[in-house]
């Protein structure tokens, strides 16, 4: 019977750290950058783990960049009050509500999925196809801040890296591949 | 005789321990190859204590600028360097292009960079431990009145 009653406490501390363990540290994520220009050779790959780059911005401050934080100006917005449209997005149900077709252009703005997706088609030869895929968690962490005039990064990193694996952005023209993604491995292989 | 053989033990065993503290924060390595013919090869490896141990005993006037230049930077380096340590192997960046290769990465507590190009290929490695004792020995450096 005493053996019977240790071995279930060693069972139950084996658990108990195995747990423990797990939550203490949670798999990181990393943020991915990978540009192919195959017609030169040429490659560029960038790993950042992200909880490093969350507890990194923060630390700078310099220029627009505070505390973890962006300030942009009026100007480089053009006048837009992007809180405004993404609080209407936000609120609007599953569906692609913008598209614009011009000059050889197509531009579909959706939400889709919990997720902001924007697709750009360029119709002529060097054209560029763009596809973006932003969880909406991360786009609120972006407007978390209270000033109208900061994105918080450093808020929209984290949400990042809870959201999980995703294709952020793909862009393909007739020479070029970007591609940015996060997953849970350190490697692009 | 013995008392010979105790003094011989005493003289090796502090070598020994003498070169286990050296190397305890692991050695920076620096390797260049020329490739054109007879083109130098240089292999340096030094005990990455010396570096702050150079920096600590290095004139205050000669190091007194880039310790300034690095106050504001301070925080984000020391955050950085923690980070580093934490995380796992990775390579942060890898640059192929034609005649050129780049890697930076992280190995071990090491951060290892190679460049091999048409000319040349060379490899850094200095441990991150080593790094961060530099780092503030040099932030220690600073005027008063810059701290």
């Amino acid at each position: 019977m005493p053996n019977r009653i240790r071995n279930l406490a060693l069972l139950g501390a084996l658990a108990l750290a195995v747990t423990t363990a797990a939550v203490a540290a949670p798999k990181d994520h990393y943020l991915h950058i990978k540009v192919d220009d195959p017609a030169k050779g040429e490659s560029v790959n960038v790993n950042v783990p992200l909880s490093m780059a969350e507890k990194i911005l923060p630390t700078v401050n310099r220029g627009n960049l505070h505390q973890g934080r962006v300030t942009i100006s009026n100007e480089d917005m053009n006048g837009a009050d992007l809180r405004t449209i993404l609080d209407a997005i936000r609120t609007a149900p599953d569906n692609e509500f913008v598209t614009v077709k011009q000059h050889g252009q197509d531009v579909r703005v959706a939400k889709l999925n919990g997720n902001l997706v924007v697709h750009v088609r360029e119709a002529s030869e060097d054209g560029h196809n763009v596809d973006i895929t932003v969880p909406m968690k991360v786009v609120d962490a972006l407007f978390s801040t209270a000033k109208k005039d900061e994105l918080d990064v450093a808020a929209a990193l984290h949400a990042l890296a809870e959201a999980g694996d995703t294709l952020l952005v793909s862009v393909h023209d007739a020479t070029q591949h970007v591609r940015i993604w996060v997953d849970s491995r350190s490697s692009q292989d | 005789m013995i008392v010979l053989g105790k003094i011989v033990l005493g003289l090796a065993g502090t070598a020994v321990a003498g070169a286990g503290l050296l190397c305890s924060e692991g050695m920076i390595q620096v390797n260049v190859v020329e490739k054109r013919p007879q083109g130098h090869h240089l292999h340096v490896m030094v005990p990455a204590l010396l570096v702050p141990i150079g920096v600590h005993f290095s004139p205050r006037e000669n190091i007194a600028e880039a310790s300034a230049e690095i106050q504001p930077w301070l925080l984000t380096i020391r955050v950085a360097l923690a980070q580093l340590r934490e995380c796992e192997d990775v390579a942060f960046v890898e640059v192929n292009e034609p005649g050129q290769q780049v890697r930076v990465a992280k190995s071990g507590g090491t951060i290892v960079l190679d460049v091999n190009s048409e000319e040349e290929s060379v490899h850094v490695s200095a441990p991150i431990r080593a790094m961060s004792s530099a780092v503030e020995e040099l932030a220690a450096a600073a005027p008063a009145t810059v701290r």
